[in-house]
């Protein structure tokens, strides 16, 4: 990508035996909004805080907008930065919070106050500049922390878990907000999450994460339906995993065993007979019905189980039904024409070319 | 029974329980703090004549305390100590305060209790040890003897040693205060005003100045008012050139006797303490402070 905004090259960061960035590649495009996804701990935060400049890589170039910054502190970068628990500057308001980074750059009164005034019509702040960040909600002081990152139009945004602090309600309206800012603007943002359905909601490219390096990088839906890895498989979505052991090989699918169930999976990559498999298949790809009228044993794999529960979400209920060697399995289903009843006798089934399989 | 009740009733009446916890401190307050204040005002307007006091009610006391130029330069001598004093404590005191704060990590408590060890001993004696220390035959001035340098006279019975003394001696105040008030800082904020482009130098002034300028003030009134009172270390240290308002206060109650004087002294200190107070009080602004609670009813 020769427009990249950002590039990391072999990026490597250890805090003492703990490599917590290992040899990271990654470039950026101009107007993009890419997730970083992962659980705590892998590493996420810091490979940020290595593109913010407020660590040094041990390993590595940054580059931003084609300048090399390894070795430039933040305030040389032009980057601006949005943190979990808000940060403003609990002795301005809101209006010189959200000037800081224009006043650092002595730019002039009469242009900052344009750029001010545009920021907060931009934020849905009009009338709060005069306000103190402890006299307003946390909404609010998520938007000037949003704004005040923005208002110098730094080359990169830098987001980590802008919205984990926020109840639930506030915290959907503000993914809709900050991709509608994101695209406006086309300033590309690095938003840092632990949860799946912000990325999988808010942006464009998503790498998954885990023990310092990227298990997949790609577009959502490639990352949602084609999980390269079981730990991929089993972070994104919600997935019911299977272990057993590969039968035989037939074209692209696989004959696998569980608890002496065969199934037809998807291939293995690399898989041979006999080795140790892990089978995942996302809930909404289950369905559950009464018997085993109604489908082609053929091209569907079941199995049968009693209705423990069902947990009604709104549009969608999980089912979760107990197999007969005791495990669970939960199946999540559109709610209307199911009239099933706990402690009922049910069959799971779903297509077979569904799920995804990985060597372990 | 209707008298049981009436007596559990006073008992576990709230005003009744609270006088009982808040009654001995007030009534030491009034009668150990108040009243020799009140009694001091007092005096200051009777008169003194051969060690006696006499109820005579007159001005002539404010009248050569105001009048006496001798009065004027040992006050003006004292406040000019105690601002330069404060200020020395100030630019010495910050940095080893957010040392402590910042990097101290689990030795942090350690290291305070440290700059407290000099008040396990008295005032006077750590007073005599910089005697010690800086002294014509000191440890200072010997050790320069061995290198042929003579011994510099500056260190000792001079105004300059009377003011070592006494950052010596309230330096831990001004670095307890600041401390305490750093240990309340959000250090992330820094790398906030970082990422947005300040300067090192830009985010302290910005961020962390006003941040903990309360603290700040706080260790300043706490050095400056007992300087400027302060009479011990001068007589110890400063020698002939420095004596200061607190040492003739004393004088006025030992050698000469005049306590109608010394009282008018007293008073006068006590409002020029108190003006520095209102005055320091004018620069703190609660919300410019980052002060976060309720701000009063």
């Amino acid at each position: 990508m020769p427009g990249a905004i950002l590039r990391l090259q072999s990026v490597t960061k250890r805090f003492g035996t703990v490599t917590a960035v290992d040899r990271i590649d990654l470039a950026i495009e101009r107007g993009e909004f890419f997730a970083l996804l992962g659980p705590s701990g892998s590493g996420k935060t810091t490979m940020l805080r290595l593109i913010a400049g407020l660590e040094q890589p041990d390993e590595g170039s940054v580059v931003i907008d084609g300048r090399d910054v390894t070795a430039l502190p933040p305030y040389a970068r032009h980057i601006g930065m949005v943190f979990q628990n808000f940060l403003l500057f609990p002795h301005k308001t809101a209006g010189e919070n959200i000037v800081f980074p224009l006043r650092m750059q002595r730019l002039a009164r009469a242009e900052r106050d344009e750029r001010l005034a545009w920021a907060l019509k931009l934020m849905r702040l009009d009338g709060l500049a005069d306000r103190y960040p402890n006299e307003m909600s946390g909404g609010q002081q998520q938007r000037v922390a949003l704004a005040r990152g923005l208002i110098s139009r730094p080359a990169l945004l830098l987001l980590d878990e802008p919205l984990a602090n926020l109840d639930r309600e506030l915290r959907s309206e503000m993914e809709v907000e900050i991709r509608r800012y994101q695209k406006e603007l086309q300033i590309p943002f690095i938003y840092v999450t632990h949860n799946q359905e912000e990325a999988l909601t808010m942006s464009d490219r998503i790498a998954v994460m885990h023990n310092g390096a990227f298990e997949q990088i790609g577009a959502k839906t490639e990352i949602y339906t084609n999980p390269a890895t079981a730990f991929v498989a089993g972070f994104v979505g919600h997935a019911n995993r299977f272990e057993g052991r590969l039968l035989e090989l037939s074209g692209s699918m696989a004959r696998m065993d569980w608890k002496g169930t065969t199934m037809l999976v998807p291939k293995p990559r690399d898989g041979r007979p006999g080795g140790a498999v892990q089978y995942a298949i996302k809930y909404e790809d289950l369905e559950v019905t009464r018997g085993v009228n109604g489908f082609d044993p053929a091209d569907r794999n079941w199995l049968a189980g009693t209705l423990r529960d069902v947990i009604f979400k709104g549009q969608t209920a999980n089912y979760i039904v107990v197999l007969t060697d005791g495990s669970e399995i939960i199946v999540s289903s559109a709610t209307h024409g199911l009239d099933l009843q706990p402690s009922e006798a049910v069959v799971v089934h779903w297509p077979v070319a569904r799920g995804a399989c990985f060597q372990v | 029974m209707p008298e049981r009740t009436r007596r559990a009733g006073l008992l576990y009446r709230p005003q009744f329980r609270f006088a009982c916890l808040a009654g001995p401190g007030a009534v030491f307050i009034v009668v150990a703090l108040l009243l020799p204040l009140l009694s001091i005002v007092v005096f200051s307007f009777w008169r003194t004549e051969s060690y006696e006091l006499y109820v005579d009610w007159n001005l002539n006391n404010y009248r050569s305390l105001l009048g006496e130029p001798a009065y004027r330069i040992f006050f003006l001598r004292s406040l000019l100590t105690a601002a330069l004093v404060s200020l020395v404590c100030l630019v010495f005191a910050w940095p080893v305060a957010y040392f402590i704060a910042k990097h101290g990590g689990r030795y942090r408590l350690l290291l305070v209790l440290l700059l407290a060890a000099p008040f396990f001993t008295g005032v006077i004696l750590r007073v005599t040890a910089l005697q010690g220390l800086f002294g014509p035959i000191g440890l200072v001035n010997m050790a320069l003897a061995v290198f042929g340098i003579g011994p510099v006279g500056v260190l000792m019975y001079t105004p300059f040693a009377a003011g070592l003394g006494l950052v010596y001696l309230f330096i831990p105040f001004m670095v307890t205060a600041i401390y305490l008030s750093l240990v309340n800082f959000n250090f992330e904020l820094l790398e906030v005003a970082k990422i947005n482009g300040a300067r090192p130098w830009r985010a302290f002034v910005e961020i962390t100045w006003p941040l903990n300028w309360i603290g700040t003030a706080i260790g300043l009134v706490l050095v400056f008012i007992p300087c400027l009172a302060s009479a011990v270390t001068q007589r110890f240290l400063g020698g002939p050139q420095a004596t200061s308002f607190g040492m003739s206060l004393g004088q006025q109650f030992g050698e000469t006797g005049t306590w109608a004087l010394g009282s008018a002294m007293g008073v006068f200190l006590f409002m020029a303490s108190l003006l520095v107070i209102l005055v320091v009080r004018r620069t703190i602004d609660l919300k410019r402070s980052g002060f976060t609670g309720a701000l009063g009813a």
